[in-house]
């Protein structure tokens, strides 16, 4: 089925830019943006002593040494990783649906995973006590990320069999959308008749934030992208010829119901993954694409895979440490950056192209 | 002239002249305690009638800063003033009589009964403050039925007395109307100017907004229990309670004033990445000052709590000697499940984790929210015990308990 596309789709009449050299430009601004998320906080620490710390491991100060390798080393990869999956699994769904609006909320996923987590915070009582869950010898960030998990995986369960029986995929768009409509209704329904305390916990969490991911967390997160990342390399070469039509990825003797599988699947387990550790992240997802397709100036997925990950572990990195309000001892959620500064990024870039790349 | 919003159009726009007046007022009297008996918001405006209010007292409140009790020949008035901003709502309450005639010449005001037989209340401050009064039998109607500690409350809801009507948000307008009690206490709100509760209150049922949360010393929230003790006629003996718990408060603010060291104190755990930690004037802050403990944020102003970034607050913890009010959890094992870094907090490691929990019940609700919030000098006594164990030898904690 796949290895059949042997051209890659390029944009006519422009001249080919080589893609190396943007790599290699990306790459170099990640390495000082991702020590300046790790060096820059409220707790001022001098440059050398970050340095020291995060490549020498002695410790100058306990205090400063505490903080930058358990609070914002943990962060700044967060920032990276998510950046990545968001990024790529928008990617995926932009071009499965070939609808330049998708992103990985589309399928409902992210409202499956908020499901799980107002399961645990807004129902006590309701549905079922914490104290009920607790007996199961779970508590605390697990907790949510198991729910989270659970309720990501409940709702790609159906969407995955209600699109297995559908041909068109812009029905399958549809289908997710209303899903995640349902799904979030159920969420008012408790939110409704919960105590303001729990409403705000749960608001807490839907804010998204990178700063409550731990090092254990972390691992386990990593291995969640890099599996979601590893279908979806896999997955670049049906990408392409879906980009090109169902009909005719169809005579290339692409399955594509099964390719469409693949890329819901690797889709759910990075979303469902990200929202459950981070909560949900918006924007990053519907915008990195475009910002790789408009500067690399491809369609292949080849580039546009590792471009997106690139693209959004920058994007997310700087809107970190935008969110450390200058001067300030408190955070802005993540939520609110994403889309505060990637919007007018995007508008920029669409409008002075004037021309959607890929669609 | 007189305002009278569901009587009769003909009085609503009756031009009169300074001659007619005085036979308006008279008519406007009867009209008011028969056909209108249903309006709670009076506003009788009749400056020859005024001289009847002779004011005879008012109550002595020393701590708290959103009410007043005055004490009028034959009926009361409280006024409860919403701090909106810089500027001061005040909203007037006038507690008479069963059959009285509604005193006239002070505005727009709520018209309570006294004394109190049945009430609703929204917020668990309310059970307490009618269970200090010792009437906890006129609560006819609670926010939420699982959020109580009260013993007798509880047997009352057990026996099907008390009914739940929803909390804030989603109030049940019907169930209250069908009810229809001597009082709604509510909780008091910035942006509720009168209109949120206005079915009620269009329905002659008077709504009160306490705003007790907003004091910021603990015996200025207790006092509110001043407020109850003037609408069930008990002022004496919630005043002499009152007075008892005020003294031992000050008591025990004295022993803990002279501590030579202060011990540096947090609060309340990080979620998310973001850990409020209470504001200069708040409640909390004040609590731990008075037990001799030391905080971070005590320079700052302000009644409520900051949202501060983990980092900013993570020296502070690293360092401190004591973790109080910690929030959900029961262990160490609870709180490093919340997340493995607070590990690491000095408190931890000494085993000085003290939650305010100790006394939740099996639904989960927590008397420190209710009873504790009139028994200062419990929870101040058990600061202090856990602070400076030396000043007070034989104090066995309360409210609080040492997580292992």
């Amino acid at each position: 089925m796949a290895g059949i596309v042997t051209s890659v789709p390029q944009a006519v009449g422009k001249p080919k830019i080589n893609h190396r050299s943007i790599f290699m430009v990306l790459l170099v601004l990640l390495v000082p943006i991702f020590l300046l998320d790790v060096a820059y906080g409220t707790i001022h620490i001098p440059l050398k002593a970050v340095v020291e710390i995060i490549f020498q491991r002695s410790a100058p100060n306990q205090t400063w040494q505490y903080i930058i390798l358990k609070i914002r080393l943990p962060k700044a990869l967060t920032a990276i990783i998510v950046g990545i999956g968001l990024s790529v699994s928008g990617l995926q769904m932009q071009t499965l649906f070939r609808n330049p609006l998708a992103g990985p909320s589309v399928l409902g996923i992210t409202a499956g995973a908020s499901l799980g987590v107002a399961l645990v915070m807004l129902s006590a009582g309701s549905v079922t006590t914490l104290y009920t869950i607790k007996e199961l010898g779970i508590s605390g960030s697990w907790l949510i990320i198991l729910a989270a998990s659970l309720g990501a995986a409940l709702i790609m369960a159906i969407i995955v069999f209600i699109s297995s029986s559908l041909r068109d995929n812009v029905i399958v768009l549809i289908v997710g959308v209303m899903i995640g409509n349902i799904t979030l209704s159920i969420i008012s329904i408790w939110q409704y008749f919960s105590n303001p305390e729990e409403i705000k916990e749960y608001l807490m969490w839907t804010f998204g934030s990178l700063g409550g991911v731990t090092a254990d967390h972390l691992y386990i997160l990593t291995i969640v992208i890099l599996a979601g990342l590893l279908l979806s390399f896999f997955s670049s070469k049906l990408l392409d010829a879906l980009l090109l039509g169902h009909n005719y990825a169809r005579s290339m003797g692409l399955t594509v119901k099964r390719a469409r599988l693949l890329i819901i699947c690797s889709t759910s387990i990075m979303a469902g993954g990200i929202t459950a550790f981070c909560g949900p992240i918006g924007f990053v997802g519907i915008a990195v694409p475009h910002l790789a397709r408009t500067l690399f100036n491809t369609a292949s997925h080849h580039i546009l895979i590792p471009a997106s990950c690139l693209i959004g572990s920058l994007l997310l990195l700087i809107c970190d440490i935008v969110s450390q309000l200058p001067g300030s001892q408190s955070v802005l959620p993540i939520n609110v950056i994403t889309a505060l500064v990637g919007s007018p990024v995007v508008i920029w870039i669409i409008v002075s192209r004037n021309k959607l790349k890929g669609f | 002239m007189v305002k009278l919003n569901n009587c009769p159009a003909v009085y609503r726009h009756y031009n009169f002249k300074l001659s007619d007046k005085v036979i308006f007022i008279l008519l406007a009297f009867t009209t008011i305690t028969t056909s209108c008996r249903q309006e709670v918001y009076k506003n009788v405006v009749g400056d020859a009638s005024k001289t009847s209010n002779v004011q005879v007292g008012k109550a002595e409140i020393k701590y708290a800063k959103g009410f007043s009790i005055f004490y009028y020949k034959g009926f009361k008035l409280i006024n409860i003033y919403n701090r909106v901003n810089d500027g001061v709502d005040t909203v007037k309450y006038l507690l008479i009589k069963k059959g009285q005639d509604i005193p006239s010449g002070f505005g727009n005001v709520q018209v309570i009964e006294t004394p109190l037989k049945s009430m609703i209340g929204l917020s668990s401050m309310h059970i307490a403050v009618v269970d200090f009064a010792e009437s906890d039998n006129i609560l006819k109607g609670l926010g939420n039925l699982k959020y109580v500690s009260s013993p007798v409350v509880r047997n009352n809801i057990k026996a099907g007395k008390i009914k739940e009507v929803g909390l804030d948000g989603n109030l049940n307008n019907e169930a209250i109307l069908d009810m229809h009690p001597g009082l709604v206490m509510a909780m008091g709100n910035q942006n509720a100017k009168g209109t949120r509760y206005k079915i009620l209150t269009d329905a002659g049922i008077p709504v009160m907004q306490n705003s007790e949360f907003l004091e910021s010393t603990p015996l200025g929230r207790a006092e509110w229990v001043k407020v109850m003790g003037a609408l069930v006629d008990k002022e004496d003996l919630v005043n002499k309670k009152f007075s008892t718990l005020e003294l031992e408060y000050n008591k025990l603010v004295q022993l803990a004033k002279n501590v030579t060291s202060k011990p540096n104190v947090i609060t309340g755990m990080p979620f998310k990445g973001t850990w409020f930690v209470p504001e200069g004037d708040s409640y909390l802050t004040h609590f731990i000052e008075d037990a001799g403990g030391a905080n971070k944020w005590a320079g700052t102003h302000g009644i409520g709590s900051l949202p501060l970034n983990f980092e900013a607050v993570a020296p502070e913890a690293l360092h401190a000697t004591y973790w109080i009010n910690i929030g959900y959890v029961d262990s160490k094992k609870d709180i490093t499940a919340q997340d493995t870094r607070f590990a690491d907090f000095n408190p931890f490691k000494n085993g000085n984790l003290f939650n305010n929990n100790k006394l939740t019940n099996d639904l989960g609700s927590n008397d420190y929210w209710e009873s504790g919030a009139v028994n200062p000098q419990v929870v101040l006594a058990d600061l202090i015990k856990i602070l400076h164990p030396e000043l007070l030898p034989n104090h066995q904690l309360v409210y609080y308990k040492q997580l292992k």
